[in-house]
């Protein structure tokens, strides 16, 4: 489904930091109707990736292939779910639902009937007419999903979405959209920095570390499907708490190492 | 003088039945009250001819109407504004936009704009009075509204497009909207609260702009009016169309304010609120 292939990405230098090598030579693929979580430190380069995938973002070396074909813009295949929900705050849930429909140039009819159904889908029957500032940030991006399944892309690209949120209505958001995917089975690829996000969702976890940014590991998440409706047992499982520690052990590892690599050993120069 | 006595009184009347007034008619319209009885009082217990009190003003602003010498200036001078204002309203949005969207207009653009936003505007008056003639004074005072009115338009315009969130853009980007479609769905609706900010202090200015080139011009408009009756140490008339150019300054203030409410409604009461505060 999507091809990365020894993909770079370099940030130029800026006034007085230096170039940051965001990406080195990731590869990877993801399959079709898979949910694949990406976990890593910040830094790692895993929101850069996210929005290379979405054509939002530019890159030096590698390619990238949806469907064997080189992407380089955004396209109508993709769609993405933003963690600051980025709704336009002069319009009304149901416009900002239908917004990629009225890019797109769908009639305003056809494209409200298509909204109506995902507001549904999303649980927000009743607040059609709200604007995004009357909403709970839950709420807010129940609206950002609903826009990016309105438009019925094949890949569902989702940056951190619910790590604005409170941990409730994380875990809540978290049981809905295990819902709604196990109905739809679209291509997910979901970033995250929540070693139990990233499991409870995941099919595979790709593991990434920092500086240069590139893929440490990808874990296979050997938890039964439909998960949805068995949240609380899987996240209480012997083997939920397995896959969660060593995640964590191995990202601990890659924060200490970074810590001590950045510290001189001689900090003060008493030895000198 | 008796400070003491007009302390008293003008502390009595009002205290009676204060809090009532105020939940009936509001703090605005019982400022507007007070403050018209304090002018007479203090008016009429000074006794000089240079402060004379409400009364007498209102009698002569009647007595200038009556003479027809406000209505006929007003309206001359109104076109003037509503000329001048949507001159500077065009160009402003316009220049602002190109110079919020483009860096290098900006760097190119940026020293003038504030040179002449903080430089003292009278300035151009006879520089425009010489350049066009008496044949021409309107043109000379359509310059000066615009030189007081157009700057803080692209100042505030430039900003405005500058402070779009970020992530709005991209979201567009990302469902594939056209360059056009961005500006027009995306980037001008977000801008617009500050856009208008910038109309409603540019109203402010383009009034003064009016009486200031009008003043100094002395040939048409309310300007002449007071620079006339300034002549003839009339201080009732000074500030009887005094009176008459604050209220068009408000009613132009308000009808800015009212387009602003129907294109940013949708701005949360509170920002709304501190917006007003500002």
């Amino acid at each position: 489904m999507i091809e990365i292939d020894r993909l770079s990405k370099t940030f130029p230098a800026r006034a007085d930091d230096p170039p940051v090598e965001a990406l080195k030579d990731v590869s990877l693929e993801v399959r079709d109707g898979e949910f694949l979580t990406v976990l890593g430190p910040s830094g790692c380069g895993k929101t850069t990736l996210l929005r290379i995938i979405a054509g939002l973002e530019t890159f030096e070396g590698g390619d990238v292939r949806v469907r064997g074909r080189s992407i380089s813009s955004p396209g109508p295949d993709r769609a993405m779910v933003f963690q600051s929900f980025a709704l336009l705050p002069w319009a009304t849930v149901v416009a900002n639902v239908a917004f990629g429909l009225e890019l797109r140039g769908v009639p305003k009819s056809e494209r409200e009937a298509r909204a109506h159904e995902l507001i549904e889908l999303v649980g927000l029957t009743g607040f059609e007419k709200r604007l995004p500032g009357q909403l709970s940030g839950g709420m807010q991006q129940r609206v950002g999903l609903a826009r990016a399944l309105a438009v019925d892309p094949e890949i569902l690209l989702m940056d951190e979405p619910f790590g604005a949120l409170d941990e409730q209505t994380r875990r809540l958001l978290q049981e809905e959209l295990l819902v709604i995917w196990e109905q739809s089975r679209k291509t997910v690829i979901f970033i995250t920095h929540s070693m139990e996000e990233a499991v409870l969702l995941g099919d595979r976890v790709v593991l990434m570390s920092p500086r240069p940014g590139r893929i440490v590991d990808i874990v296979d998440v050997p938890l039964d499907r439909p998960r949805a409706s068995a949240v609380d047992e899987m996240a209480g499982s012997a083997e939920f708490a397995r896959i969660t520690a060593d995640l964590w052990r191995r990202l601990r590892e890659m924060q200490l190492f970074r810590r001590s690599a950045r510290e001189p050993r001689d900090p003060v120069g008493i030895g000198a | 003088m008796s400070v003491a006595a007009v302390k008293s009184r003008q502390v009595h009347p009002p205290g009676i039945g204060l809090g009532g007034l105020v939940g009936r008619v509001g703090p605005g319209t019982v400022g507007l009250v007070v403050g018209a009885i304090l002018w007479e009082l203090v008016g009429r217990a000074a006794g000089l001819s240079f402060f004379p009190p409400l009364s007498g003003v209102v009698e002569r602003l009647a007595e200038l109407t009556a003479e027809g010498k406000i209505v006929g200036n007003l309206v001359n001078s109104l076109t003037n504004l509503a000329i001048g204002f949507a001159l500077s309203a065009t160009v402003g949005i316009g220049l602002g936009m190109a110079m919020g969207a483009y860096r290098k207009a900006e760097m190119a653009l940026d020293f003038y704009v504030y040179a002449l936003l903080t430089a003292p505007t009278l300035v151009f008056a006879p520089l425009f009075f010489s350049v066009f003639g008496p044949a021409n004074s309107r043109l000379s005072i359509l310059g000066v509204i615009i030189m007081y009115t157009v700057f803080i338009i692209i100042v505030n315009t430039t900003s405005a497009i500058r402070n779009v969130p970020a992530p709005l853009v991209e979201m567009g980007r990302s469902y594939c909207a056209s360059e056009r479609q961005l500006f027009l769905r995306i980037i001008l609706p977000a801008a617009t609260p500050l856009i208008m900010a910038g109309l409603r202090l540019g109203m402010g200015r383009a009034v003064k702009g009016m009486i200031n080139g009008e003043m100094f011009i002395a040939i048409v408009g309310l300007g002449q009016v007071v620079t006339a009756a300034g002549g003839r140490f009339d201080a009732e008339g000074v500030l009887a169309v005094l009176l008459v150019i604050i209220t068009v300054a408000m009613v132009a203030v308000k009808l800015v304010q009212i387009v602003d409410r129907r294109l940013t409604g949708w701005l949360p009461s509170n920002a709304r609120q501190r917006r007003r505060n500002a």
